[in-house]
């Protein structure tokens, strides 16, 4: 072998090993495993989600709904991941980047999402809303806006109605990374 | 080769890559610990400006407390006040509390203090900075309790100079609520109540009312012997029975322990100082534990941000946002119904301080007459307890409020108690040819404290030449230490009772 061959050889191998221990580092510095529970802790690795964390801590969803089951589809596995793959790449793209601003808002696709979630768990009271709605508004016709989201009446639900980063100082999900 | 060609490229792209992003995930920590972390202070801070920064709402809210600054004489008000204290400091200066900021202006002002010339004279042990100053938690962490209380009052002239505030209910480090003086945990523990054994059981909702109560209680100075033969005044809460009224009078009469003799009846008298928590606690919201800072320091709004409102004050203010959060009725009606409690207690608390100033002064005048020991022990027995009782139904911040019916039981019991000692005194009198004495009425303070031999113009003076002279001195020996900060208290107006 000539010489600069084995350099390429060593340096090429050499090179990897360093890639493969930056990644073993990259996972641990990003805790990135915990992103595979469910825990609503994984969420404020970022301190961008201190304040959604602190909001839904003291709303009447925090024994029965942890972050996951309302952000993410629970109808499959796959669904659920994909979901979770696009969110995370998108959340660590802004918050890398440095590309989100003070008071974050949900995109379409997490509203679907969060909306679908609402109408699962709270079908019984939807059935009755749904039967309400058709005997005493035509939910067909165009003139009525039937494309309103839970919470647009719900504002207070789960998050609060006037929220921030910087709404919640000293709150809850701070002090519990702190300890 | 061409595959270790392109192995090499790829993982010096990878390399560079992750370096960039390990290095931005460990500016976010950096950045994280510095929003997330408590800002750090010196230990036992107490100049409360030093906060502001930090906790600008909290701060600012306290700063608030300044504007309750009006000047009530009660003695004024009620002169028969006066006779009921006499040969005790409370004859000689007592206003209706103003708020926090003013708590250090308030100690070195009133006549009770006195006109010390130095650091050894005066009337006063230090005991009396106990509940005034976030200096007294930091002068006791440095120099331990016993010595803190030994010595006079005027011994910490230069050192107690900013007034309640931070660092008497938090932690200095992580700024959660804490109780600072010791004598607080010891009362829990001497009383041994299955809700609250000791501070260490305190819920946080707990200690929203006992960092409150470390000074809002009824205490006394327990004399301690030092080693050098003197004596310490400790600062001790009398709840080795309890805390209700008849429990800490039980408590004093087994201890034969007495704050002052009357200078006019001679009784061994007790003076309440401020039993607050221990009346809160048997009213309706005592009872449902809604804790002091609940009514007195609320949850406000600003702008996103929720805070605790640090203007303690009266609730009844914003009622929005204390009363109306669990009453659903109306503003109105709430405060008619308070009135009505309040004219029920004025209706007793008038009453039985006439009483009080009548047995008073017919025991004076039996002494006078010649009446005995034994024929007046039972008299002045009689008379300590019925003052205690009446004391300590109104001398706490709003019980009638509070605990309305205790507070109206307490008087019952204060009118009865008074009642029986001016029938005693009736046939003592009598026995001695004065059936009909009638005891002087009396109508303003000025001549109050004529009949009880008060020096109030002498008080005034001393009190000046004190003001002009030691006090300024304080001020500006605090500041060289770096104690005192003479923007914290600039402009203020100097407001007496007296000047």
């Amino acid at each position: 072998m000539e010489k600069n061959q084995k350099v390429v050889v060593y340096g090429a191998l050499f090179s990897f090993l360093i890639a493969i221990s930056l990644f073993a580092y990259t996972v641990y510095a990003s805790n990135m495993l915990s992103y595979l529970s469910s825990d609503p802790k994984a969420c404020i690795n970022c301190h961008t989600m201190h304040s959604a964390y602190a909001t839904w801590e003291r709303s009447s969803h925090k024994d029965v709904a942890k972050c996951v089951d309302c952000h993410l589809p629970v109808d499959n596995v796959v669904n659920k991941y994909k979901a979770k793959a696009i969110d995370g790449w998108n959340h660590s793209v802004a918050f890398t980047m440095n590309t989100y601003k003070n008071n974050i808002q949900i995109g379409e696709d997490g509203a679907n999402r969060v909306q679908a979630n609402c109408v699962r768990c709270h079908s019984n009271l939807n059935n009755t809303l749904m039967e309400n709605s058709s005997n005493y508004h035509n939910m067909n016709t165009q003139n009525l806006e039937n494309t309103r989201k839970c919470w647009e009446c719900h504002k207070h639900v789960p998050h609060g109605k006037v929220r921030s980063l910087m709404s919640t100082p000293y709150n809850l999900g701070i002090q519990e990374k702190l300890k | 080769m061409k595959k270790y060609k392109l192995l090499l490229a790829i993982s010096v792209i990878a390399i560079g890559l992750m370096s960039a992003l390990v290095a931005s995930i460990n500016e976010k920590k950096v950045e994280e610990k510095n929003l997330t972390a408590m800002p750090s202070k010196a230990t036992w801070e107490a100049k409360n400006e030093e906060f502001r920064k930090d906790f600008p709402r909290e701060y600012d809210s306290w700063k608030k407390t300044k504007k309750s600054d009006d000047i009530e004489d009660m003695l004024k008000k009620y002169p028969e006040l006066v006779v009921l204290w006499a040969g005790y400091g409370f004859a000689k200066d007592y206003n209706a509390p103003r708020g926090h900021f003013y708590a250090i202006e308030d100690n070195r002002n009133t006549l009770r203090t006195g006109g010390p010339k130095d650091e050894k004279t005066g009337p006063m042990p230090t005991a009396c900075w106990t509940c005034k100053s976030p200096d007294v938690v930091r002068v006791m962490k440095k120099e331990g309790d016993l010595e803190y209380y030994s010595g006079k009052w005027s011994k910490y002239g230069s050192e107690i100079i900013n007034p309640i505030g931070c660092i008497d209910c938090h932690n200095p480090e992580t700024m959660e609520l804490q109780v600072n003086r010791e004598y607080l945990d010891e009362g829990l523990k001497a009383q041994g109540h299955e809700d609250l054994p000791s501070l260490a059981d305190a819920t946080q909702q707990d200690m929203r009312t006992m960092v409150c109560a470390q000074c809002h209680s009824e205490y006394y100075f327990n004399k301690t012997p030092l080693g050098d033969g003197k004596k310490a005044a400790v600062v001790k809460l009398p709840w080795g029975e309890g805390t209700s009224v008849d429990d800490m009078e039980k408590y004093y009469d087994n201890l034969d322990f007495k704050d002052w003799t009357h200078k006019v009846s001679k009784a061994p008298m007790l003076k309440a100082q401020h039993p607050g928590y221990e009346m809160w606690k048997t009213g309706a919201h005592g009872k449902n534990n809604v804790s002091c800072a609940d009514c007195h320091m609320p949850y406000t709004n600003e702008g996103g941000v929720k805070y605790t409102d640090h203007h303690v004050g009266n609730p009844l203010e914003n009622m929005d946002k204390s009363c109306m959060n669990c009453h659903r009725t109306s503003e109105k009606s709430l405060l008619a119904n308070i009135e009505e409690k309040r004219a029920r207690k004025d209706e007793l608390h008038e009453k039985s301080m006439a009483q009080l100033a009548a047995a008073h002064l017919e025991a004076g005048k039996a002494w006078e007459l010649g009446a005995t020991k034994e024929e007046m022990k039972p008299i002045l027995t009689d008379i300590r307890h019925a003052q205690w009782r009446w004391d300590y139904a109104v001398a706490s911040h709003p019980a009638f409020f509070h605990a309305p019916e205790e507070t109206l039981r307490v008087l019952g019991s204060a009118l009865e108690k008074a009642g029986n000692a001016r029938i005693k005194l009736a046939k003592v009198l009598a026995k001695y040819g004065a059936a009909d004495y009638v005891a002087p009425s009396i109508d303003s303070k000025e001549k109050a404290q004529e009949i009880v031999g008060l020096p109030f113009k002498k008080l005034v003076e001393e009190k000046k030449v004190f003001r002009d002279g030691l006090m300024q001195e304080w001020k500006k020996e605090a500041e060289q230490k770096g104690l005192y900060n003479p923007k914290s208290t600039q402009n203020i107006e100097d407001k007496t009772s007296y000047n």
